[in-house]
């Protein structure tokens, strides 16, 4: 094969489909579980995109499986990088949360409390303005958006507004939504079973759907 | 200043000494004496002209100004019983005096107009009038009601002489309507003194002041009634009689503090005074010519006025954290709301920015007609420098400050829903975090209590505590919950009316999901859903 062909499988919008994309140049954030981050190209969620994670009811463990990725994301401090000093970058945006995230809980997954910014609109249509102001400001490490009205056109801008802010979207969705097209890099479906929490990976732009059992099994570092 | 020997009560800002030790040190008389060390020093001590104005027709003045001969007057409640307080020229010659009842006023000329005192109107008049005055010199006093005191040796040479400087403020005094009677006195008590006694005097040389006092009948003082009594008892009834009184036997008589105004009525003893200032405040309102409905054209409406904040806050060095449009309506009550950043800002683009975003979602009941901009307090401009624009770093450049986002987000969402979180040491689960309004500051973490990281916590709670149906004894939520880990028994609180007493539990229901659980110890033994491990 020529290096051309080579460059250009190198780009992460292009892969085989036998194989992951080559993860060469761009590298995704490691999610913390090894068992997904072995399903996802990169090696981890990917960055500058919108993920959408698909759910039946709260509490199946949802908010867990980002937990790892959020609580690195908000600590990171550039040292190396003096004029990002005052600009705080990693903050962790929670749009239209349906219950109140519990702080105590958070700091006890390691969340830096001072990044996260809750914002309640009033309004499905805000809660949509309000994610895309929030990727697009380029301060929020990850914006994480609850919504039930988001259609293909709404899942493209976040996209866009993710990537122009180089910034993480997470948008959480009723199994409902399965059917929809979505512009999401990434969608996962998170059910509660009796075994633990299974995973189901729908769409891996750059990767492969697959399913995983238990997710979280023989995991003890972390809390509950 | 006069360097009088010390007085307690002119030591200001010092806690006041005893009152034996004042009465002992004011009885004696202060002699005006300049110390040597000023003398060395070759300074002279500055003297001060205090131009007093007078206006004896506040309360109907505050109300009405103009003359068109109309019988005016002012009334209000004397013992229950409404009376007139002021008359203008037209009632008065009708033979309307004050003093009469309301009724008997309106017998005697049924065409009198009415009004009642307003106090709060006379309050504003004068505040408006003492900033006014603030353009003749930098030190204005409010006396007392109705009585403005402007500090004017300073400001002699640029108005080109004490009668130019007089004149002017006469004549400006007349253009507003007022009726007012101004004299000027080296002290300022003299000069009110002396112009609430009609007298219409200019003494600049503080050697002439105690006999031009000493001629004013006793009631230019503002001295309760029964020291006047006692005083026309005594024989006295100008102000001069009073000076030759012995000094102890007047304080005794009288009490301290109405000889130590006679001492500084006099100048004998300094009398130093706070000046007024004219707040700062920046209201600018726009009329439109037609009624507008367009937002377009009201946004360019609101921008002008945003330019003219720029201009005065620039010129003041100033930045405000808070600003307020009034849309005004010809038939609804004006459309009002305020703006806020997170950082004291004048910019118009800033400002207009956030306009523009709140606009977007405010529905506006009629057309506009008018356009009010009202500003908070400015606070010192704390400039930083902007990233250059050709900075290597294309995300710092693209991106707006963690600031402006909430800027953003409150100013279309509302203030109290963008918040941040903090955690407090406290045991009671619903009270272990608080959210923290980020407009302000950023939230700041008390420590959390301790033994907390052992306890297990969900990371979605309920604001409200949701009951669960039982079923055989045991809590229903999507099926039969099953108790996996607990109890965790949280007793406390009993110290205020929200006490509680909890055993708490993780529990699954059939599908999977974990909850967060509780049952009341308390009478209810009630169970209840708290929170959810998402």
């Amino acid at each position: 094969m020529n290096d051309a062909l080579h460059q250009l499988l190198k780009n992460r919008h292009i892969w085989r489909g036998t194989e992951q994309a080559e993860s060469s140049d761009w590298q995704g954030l490691a999610s913390g579980y090894p068992r997904l981050d072995r399903h996802l190209p990169g090696g981890g969620w990917p960055q500058q995109a919108l993920t959408e994670i698909l759910l039946e009811h709260y509490g199946s463990g949802e908010l867990k499986l980002l937990m790892p990725a959020l609580a690195r994301l908000s600590q990171i401090n550039d040292p190396m990088d003096d004029s990002h000093a005052d600009s705080a970058a990693g903050w962790i945006a929670w749009i239209a949360p349906p219950f109140d995230p519990y702080p105590p809980a958070l700091a006890q997954w390691g969340i830096d409390l001072s990044r996260v910014l809750i914002v309640r609109p009033k309004k499905a249509s805000e809660s949509l303005w309000a994610a895309e102001q929030a990727l697009a400001s380029g301060n929020c490490a990850a914006v994480l958006l609850w919504s039930e009205t988001l259609d293909d056109g709404a899942s493209r801008r976040l996209q866009l507004a993710a990537e122009k802010g180089q910034s993480w979207a997470i948008a959480f969705r009723s199994l409902r939504a399965l059917s929809e097209a979505s512009a999401a890099a990434l969608r996962i479906k998170v059910t509660a079973g009796t075994n633990g929490t299974d995973l189901g990976i729908l769409k891996n732009r750059g990767g492969r759907p697959a399913v995983i059992h238990d997710y979280a099994a023989a995991l003890d570092q972390y809390p509950v | 200043m006069l360097p009088a020997n010390k007085s307690p009560a002119t030591a200001g800002g010092s806690p006041t000494p005893p009152v034996k030790e004042q009465q002992s040190l004011s009885l004696e008389l202060p002699v005006v004496k300049t110390t040597p060390a000023a003398i060395a020093s070759g300074a002279t001590p500055v003297a001060r002209l205090w131009l007093c104005i007078y206006l004896p027709a506040l309360p109907l003045e505050a109300l009405h100004r103009d003359n068109e001969g109309i019988a005016r007057a002012v009334f209000d409640d004397q013992d229950g019983i409404p009376k007139v307080l002021l008359a203008n020229d037209v009632a008065r010659a009708a033979g309307v005096r004050l003093g009469f009842p309301v009724n008997a006023a309106l017998a005697l000329l049924p065409a009198l107009e009415l009004v009642e005192r307003d106090v709060q109107c006379e309050r504003r008049t004068l505040f408006s009038l003492a900033g006014w005055a603030e353009q003749f010199t930098s030190f204005v006093v409010i006396e007392a009601p109705g009585i403005l005191l402007l500090e004017l040796a300073g400001s002699v040479r640029l108005f080109d002489g004490m009668q130019k400087l007089r004149q002017a403020v006469s004549t400006g005094l007349g253009e507003q309507g007022f009726s007012a009677s101004l004299s000027i006195a080296p002290t300022p008590l003299g000069a009110t003194w002396l112009t609430k006694a009609g007298r219409r005097v200019c003494i600049q040389d503080a050697a002439n002041l105690t006999s031009a006092l000493s001629a004013l009948p006793l009631t230019c003082m503002d001295w309760p009634l029964p020291i006047y009594e006692s005083l026309y008892g005594m024989g006295i009834s100008r102000v001069g009689d009073c000076l030759r009184l012995p000094r102890q036997g007047f304080a005794k008589r009288f009490g301290v503090a109405r000889l130590l105004e006679l001492d500084r009525a006099t100048g004998r003893l300094p009398d130093p005074r706070a000046s007024y200032r004219t707040p700062e405040y920046f209201i600018a309102d726009h009329d439109l010519d037609e009624e507008l409905s367009n937002s377009d054209l009201i946004l360019n409406v609101c921008q002008l006025l945003l330019q003219k904040l720029e201009q005065f806050l620039l010129k003041r060095q100033l930045a405000v954290q808070r600003i307020r449009f009034s849309i005004f309506h010809l038939q609804h009550p004006a459309t009002s709301f305020p703006l806020s950043c997170v950082q004291a800002d004048r910019a118009v683009k800033h400002w207009f920015d956030l306009l523009r975003i709140h606009f977007e979602r405010l529905p506006l009941p009629a057309p506009a007609i008018a356009i009010r901009l009202r500003a908070g307090q400015g606070q010192p401009m704390s400039a930083k420098t902007d990233v250059l624009q050709f900075t290597k770093n294309d995300k710092q450049r693209q991106s707006l400050s963690i600031a402006h986002l909430i800027e953003r987000l409150s100013a279309r969402i509302g203030n109290h829903s963008v918040h941040g979180v903090s955690t407090v040491a406290e045991h009671r689960p619903q009270y272990a975090w608080r959210p923290e309004l980020t407009l302000d500051r950023l939230p700041q973490c008390e420590a959390m209590s301790p033994g907390f990281e052992k306890s297990r916590r969900p990371l979605w709670m309920l604001t409200e505590p949701q009951p669960l149906a039982v079923r055989d004894g045991r809590p229903l939520y999507q099926g039969i919950l099953s108790l996996e880990d607990g109890p965790e028994r949280l007793e406390t609180g009993w110290w205020d009316e929200d006490g509680i007493a909890r055993d708490y539990f993780v529990a699954t229901n059939p599908k999977g999901a974990r909850f967060w659980i509780y049952r009341n110890r308390g009478k209810d033994r009630g169970w209840y859903l708290h929170g959810m491990f998402g």
